[in-house]
């Protein structure tokens, strides 16, 4: 058993594409045209072999509870790891990203919490 | 790190703090007990001692036996004889005979390892041995009786 994909439900997918590879830094993997919406996942850069991401639009009404909910109580929906969270950090709020949890340290790791500006909070983490 | 306002923060964000400060309220202790556990697991095959273990994490005894067992659950000695039935376990798995996975997974004395073993794994070694390499072959076999249908279409 391996773990090929995950997904971030997100309300606009062309809106996500760009957040997700010009302001996170991930690179588009797949794009299969399916009517109104696409199959479309990105990847990091840095493996670009490694897991996909999928973007999958928002069209069912209780994850769309579910993810407010979420949201509203800044609980991470995926967290990716990052070599230097501060670093990071720095970068995106440049980038005008909003964080709900600017770096904290806690025991061995380090994690802020941002918002992809889709819906959803998104944990960076340093190990 | 800086502060943020309390009733700025989200519930995660409360949520985190107060598990860091339930869980490492010191931090320092943490990182030196890791550095003892990554100790453990790098020289669970030869005789450790307490005094070993609080050692490399610069604590004294007792100290250390409380603050490894708050961030592990479990203590330090607990902590090593699972890594060694996890080491035996992957040697009779290889097809150690008893007394190789015994010795080389730290252990003293059969009898001590037997009771061990079975104790965590629910069976004792030789079962476990058995039912292994049991396993394999049928795999073997199956994968073989497969390979021959393959051939014949």
């Amino acid at each position: 058993m391996k773990i090929r994909l995950t997904s971030v439900m997100v309300d606009d997918q062309e809106k996500a594409l760009q957040f997700y590879t010009t302001i996170l830094g991930f690179v588009k993997k797949t794009e299969v045209p399916m009517g109104e919406h696409r199959w479309l996942t990105v990847v990091s850069k840095e493996e670009q072999d490694g897991v996909e991401l999928l973007l999958e639009p928002m069209g069912f009404e209780p994850a769309r509870v579910f993810q407010r909910a979420l949201f509203d109580a800044g609980i991470p929906l995926a967290v990716f790891n990052v070599d230097d969270v501060a670093k990071e950090y720095e970068r995106l709020k440049g980038l005008g990203v909003k964080f709900s949890m600017p770096p904290t340290k806690m025991g061995p790791v380090t994690l802020a919490v941002l918002d992809d500006t889709c819906g959803n909070c998104i944990q960076l983490a340093e190990v | 790190m800086q502060q943020f306002p309390l009733e700025l923060m989200t519930f995660y964000h409360q949520q985190v703090l107060r598990f860091r400060e339930e869980m490492y309220p010191k931090e320092y202790l943490t990182m030196q007990v890791m550095r003892s556990k990554k100790f453990i697991d790098q020289h669970y095959a030869r005789p450790l001692t307490l005094d070993e273990m609080a050692a490399e994490a610069y604590l004294s005894k007792f100290h250390f036996l409380r603050v490894f067992k708050h961030n592990y659950g479990r203590t330090p000695h607990q902590y090593l004889i699972s890594v060694r039935i996890a080491r035996a376990k992957e040697l009779l798995a290889a097809g150690a005979s008893l007394k190789e996975a015994c010795y080389c997974s730290g252990f003293e004395s059969i009898s001590s390892f037997g009771g061990l073993f079975r104790r965590q794994a629910g069976l004792p070694p030789y079962a476990y041995r058995q039912r292994i390499l049991l396993k394999k072959s049928n795999f073997e076999e199956s994968s073989l009786d497969r390979l021959s249908q393959i051939r014949r279409h």
